[in-house]
């Protein structure tokens, strides 16, 4: 197979994955061609997808439309679920909490890792060592995570608070048991966790970036940052789109971690989507209900995951 | 719950129980040839009761195999079993652990009618009566456990405080934690330990308050026993809910290793302790049981019945369970709650939901069992209410008053604004 | 470094270190934390103010998880399960990432829209449905469920895809003038390529599945086909729990990962001008 390279390179010597396009050969014929063998690359992992996720996925939307209690048959009751979410204050501090959570652990876990994978991508001596104890994090167990950090946030016996008593008077803060700093001790412990894992996939996508490249913006008399931010960042893009999807997305479904540090509270401070989805599904036996709250968390995901989508395709364009 | 609702519903209940009971008067005939049938449990590594009524079933009944399912402990065995129960792959016989979501079990078909069980087991058996709804039942208690009032008798000694004699109200409790807390005057040693649960707090204002009810929709009966637990925590008689989170402490190391005077605890932690001193996890001291702190002095006192509160552990049968085993099952329910499978379990210090003699002078038989006579009096005299009154909403106004619960004990919101509040989400979620 | 050494520099340097060394060591604490815990009685394992010296030093909690515990069963199951998935991931979803970042065809940026879209639902509200599907099929109470359940998840797929993408495509383009079919491409130039992105994938597949805890909570009840975290939980038990112990398992546990990590360095950080591609 032949294919012209022609119009595809771009400066950098970078393409964007446009297909091939052919010029002499008729364009329905490979374009069946194309189709039948990108599916032969997709199936394999499409097969199980469908099967394993999809398809409990789609049973997932169907259950939001009905009055399920888990055991017995499905009720049809239509949108009354979603209905019954517009009134639901619980449901408006569960969306309000997760908002918050992701809106301050989105940037700052970006930045925090990028800055991470920058400063171990070098040839520092033990380099090796210091990602090893950056991921550290990520593997460690999350009960004892939790404890640990609880421990220090103690508001009486822990660590920061009698660190930073040394330099602020007065009251200091409650930190998970304070229904106004519980979510801030949260996020802290959030990024200090996830870290290192988006550290690893900024560093792969590093990894793609031409040395040749940033030797000839050094001669060209690039400093640091401007080498960062017309070299490094334009070469990271797929990455970058990776990672802030997966951010998001994994922003807006926090779980685990709050159930462990302060089980949502305290009251309802720190309750979140996909905590008041397991408490009215497996607490409650409401399953019909908590589905049509996993559907509107999934809407709103995929709508900023769209918005970054579109984004990307056009810069990309 | 107001206790004349209480007993008038205990006599339609047991009406009810006396008209099925007409119904199922022949005992059941036990099927021929070898039969099994499997019962769902929890840790089975470190509590045998489910062993031990299997084998004590089996030993009455050879024919029979008791084939065991072990699911995980704590919460995730409700989570496990639902899943199970939801694709039909649970056990012909389980645990319906939570009281709390005994009604969506019963409604959700996964429950067989066991009425003439019921009917067959000794009225007195704790826990009973309420198990009925709309007249029939679904499942059986085996174990209650209720709360008492545990207290360190060398600490005691030390601080100079008189040791409860069963005419403690809430008060007086409150006062000798703070006395206690003084006198032994050791920076790590406070007066008493509150666990951070929220019954700990709401299981006694709703068992012992007069009209109080979990869906009345009205919970100012819990602002006098949250002042007073505040009240506790401020002054220093126990460390606060804020530590005992955040440093995630455990009632067993607190009251075990002698870091609490008193500790309001339920019955199942005498089988603890007794292990931990003799494996020395505890520590070795002399300890007592007195009856749980009481609201007033109408039930305070030894010639009294002093109100606590605890939910029975009840058996139910799958409904999915296969035709030929439903007598073999039922069998074996009313030997686990009734006076055998009570000597049982008594017999490994579990407290059965059918306490008679028997059951009490096995206890108190175990090496390590405190001998005194209020300590006897405390477990075998008290009017056990449930934390989860049998009831459709029970579940979701849980959820809320836990809520509730870490708002006032961490101190985030007043007592009374978190009641008015939590009193508007029932309203406004529940129903 | 060919930068010159000046005292300043090197000022800059040992402040850099010094800075690094301090956050490693508070990163670590949670750790350092476990391992203490595991070195103590379980009543000392919570205290308020935190003991941070274990007295008396309990080395038996690591001999007691072997010998009372079925430390072995869990750490070959776990292994069984977090090997299986994690191939199946890699091979399939770096398979299929090709045809979503270098084929075009109709239907495919709505197609991988969908495999983001399933990310997007939490698994606990979905996974009652997928138990009640893989229990029909007869496959619960096996390691097969835990092993179906994660190994075609999207999110290999979208990883892999993202970084085909940062591959200049002249490398593929000149392969196929050189008469490579696209499954030749995607083995031969592709692969040795990505491996910066197969090795992250490889050892987050690998975490996620040997951390797993709801999976195996749900589908897993006999004792013989317990996972770590399983068997972990199961010393928390009803009315008392070995605390000392989960620490000794957690310990244990976490140290094959930070091995593999340590050890799999180079991989990680494998540029593309490094591999000697030269197209």
């Amino acid at each position: 197979m032949t294919t012209p390279v022609v119009g595809n390179q771009r400066t950098l010597g970078f393409s964007q994955p446009e297909p091939s396009r052919p010029l002499r050969k008729p364009r329905t014929s490979l374009k069946v061609r194309n189709a039948l063998i990108g599916w032969t690359f997709i199936l394999p992992n499409f097969l199980g997808f469908a099967v394993l996720t999809l398809t409990p996925v789609i049973t997932l939307f169907y259950m939001s439309l009905t009055n399920w209690n888990i055991f017995g048959t499905a009720e049809w009751v239509g949108l009354e679920n979603f209905a019954r979410l517009v009134g639901d204050k619980s449901f408006h501090i569960a969306l309000g909490n997760t908002l918050y959570y992701a809106a301050l652990h989105i940037p700052i876990t970006i930045i925090v890792s990028l800055a991470l994978a920058l400063l171990l991508n070098q040839k520092l001596r033990g380099a090796a060592f210091f990602r090893t104890v950056a991921f550290f994090p990520y593997i460690t167990s999350i009960v004892a995570v939790a404890v640990v950090w609880n421990m220090l946030f103690s508001p009486e016996f822990g660590p920061i608070n009698q660190f930073l008593g040394m330099f602020v008077g007065g009251d200091l803060p409650g930190w998970t048991v304070s229904k106004d700093w519980a979510m801030p001790a949260v996020i802290i412990v959030g990024t200090w966790k996830d870290m290192g894992y988006y550290m690893l996939l900024f560093l792969a996508g590093l990894q793609t970036v031409p040395t040749e490249l940033h030797e000839a913006a050094r001669i060209d008399g690039a400093g640091a940052w401007q080498r960062f931010w017309n070299v490094t960042l334009p070469c990271l893009r797929p990455t970058m789109f990776f990672v802030t999807v997966m951010v998001t997305i994994q922003s807006l479904k926090v779980f685990d971690l709050i159930l462990v540090m302060t089980d949502g509270g305290p009251g309802q401070a720190t309750l979140v989507l996909s905590q008041y989805i397991y408490q009215k599904g497996f607490e409650q036996f409401q399953f019909g209900y908590a589905s049509a709250i996993a559907v509107v968390l999934f809407l709103i995901c995929i709508l900023v995951t769209v918005v970054q989508f579109l984004y990307n395709k056009r810069r990309d364009a | 719950m107001n206790r004349k609702i209480m007993s008038a519903f205990g006599v339609a209940a047991a009406a009810s129980l006396a008209l099925t009971g007409c119904g199922g008067e022949s005992e059941p005939e036990a099927p021929e040839g070898p039969v099994t049938i499997s019962l769902a449990g929890w840790d089975f590594a470190s509590t045998p009761e489910f062993q031990t009524l299997a084998d004590a079933y089996e030993e009455a009944n050879p024919d029979v195999t008791v084939e065991l399912k072990e699911y995980p402990a704590g919460d995730d065995y409700d989570t496990a079993l639902t899943a199970d129960l939801s694709a039909g792959a649970a056990p012909d016989v389980f645990i319906v652990k939570n009281l709390k979501n005994y009604v969506t079990f019963q409604e959700g078909g996964t429950l067989l009618d066991i009425s003439d069980v019921a009917a067959e087991l000794d009225p007195e058996t704790g826990g009973l009566e309420p198990m009925a709804v709309d007249g029939a039942t679904y499942a059986v208690p085996y174990r209650q456990d209720s709360w008492l009032l545990y207290y360190n008798k060398e600490l005691f000694e030390k601080a100079g405080v008189d040791l409860p004699d069963g005419s403690w109200t809430w008060d007086d409790y409150a006062a000798a934690a703070e006395e206690l807390t003084e006198g032994v005057d050791e920076k790590s040693v406070t007066g008493t330990y509150l666990h951070s649960w929220q019954s700990t707090v709401q299981g006694f204002a709703l068992a012992q308050t007069e009209g109080a009810a979990l869906d009345g929709g009205d919970f100012s009966f819990l602002a006098p026993y949250y002042e007073r637990e505040l009240a506790l925590q401020d002054a220093g008689a126990q460390p606060s809910y804020a530590t005992v989170t955040t440093n995630e402490l455990t009632y067993q190391a607190q009251f075990g290793t002698q870091k609490a005077a008193m500790m309001p605890m339920g019955s199942w932690y005498i089988g603890t302790l007794v292990a931990e001193q003799e494996s020395g996890a505890a520590d070795t001291f002399e300890w007592g049981i007195a009856p749980i702190p009481q609201l007033d002095e109408s039930t305070t006192g030894t010639e009294n019945t002093p109100v606590t509160f605890g939910d029975p552990t009840t058996m139910g049968i799958n409904a999915g369970i296969d035709e030929s085993k439903v007598e073999t099952a039922k069998d074996f329910l009313s030997f686990a709650a009734g006076p055998e499978g009570a000597a049982a379990l008594a017999g490994i210090g579990i407290t059965p939901a059918l306490i008679d003699d028997t059951v009490a002078d096995a206890i108190f038989s175990l090496e390590g069992v405190p001998q005194d006579e209020l300590s006897r009096f405390s477990y075998t005299t008290h009017e056990t209410l449930p934390e989860n009154p049998v009831g459709q909403n029970t579940a979701a106004i849980q959820t809320i008053l836990g809520e509730m619960h870490s708002a006032v004990m961490s101190e985030s919101t007043p007592v009374d604004e978190a009641i008015t509040e939590a009193e508007e989400r029932v309203a406004n979620e529940v129903g | 470094m060919t930068a010159r050494t000046s005292p300043f520099r090197r000022f800059g340097r040992v402040l850099l270190y010094v800075t690094m060394i301090v956050a490693a060591a508070g990163i670590m604490l949670p750790f350092a934390w476990m391992v203490i815990s595991s070195l103590k009685l379980n009543n000392q394992v919570f205290t308020a103010p935190v003991q941070w010296i274990p007295d008396p030093v309990q080395w038996s909690n690591y001999i007691d998880i072997w010998v009372k515990a079925d430390m072995v069963t869990w750490v070959r199951n776990t292994l069984v399960v977090s090997v299986a998935v994690t191939f199946l991931q890699v091979l399939t979803g770096s398979f299929a990432a090709y045809g979503f970042a270098k084929m075009r065809f109709p239907g495919r940026d709505v197609l991988f829209l969908l495999y983001i879209g399933t990310i997007a639902v939490p698994w606990q509200s979905y996974m009652i449905p997928q138990f009640q599907m893989l229990s029909s099929w007869g496959l619960n109470n096996t390691l097969w469920a835990i092993m179906l359940l994660q190994a075609f998840g999207a999110f290999g797929v979208f990883l892999m895809k993202q970084y085909y993408e940062s591959i200049p495509d002249s490398l593929s383009e000149a392969a196929r003038i050189d008469g490579l079919s696209e499954y030749g491409i995607w083995w031969r130039i592709i692969i040795p390529l990505s491996v910066p992105a197969l090795a992250s994938l490889t050892i987050i597949t690998f975490v996620q599945t040997w951390n797993d805890y709801l999976g195996p909570l749900i589908y897993l009840r006999e004792r013989p086909l317990w996972t770590i975290q399983l068997g972990l939980q199961s010393f928390i038990g009803e009315y008392n729990a070995e605390h000392a112990l989960i620490m000794t398992g957690s310990v244990l546990s976490v140290l094959p990962i930070a091995l593999i990590f340590l050890l799999g360095q180079r991989y990680f950080v494998q540029g593309i001008a490094t591999t000697g591609v030269k197209g």
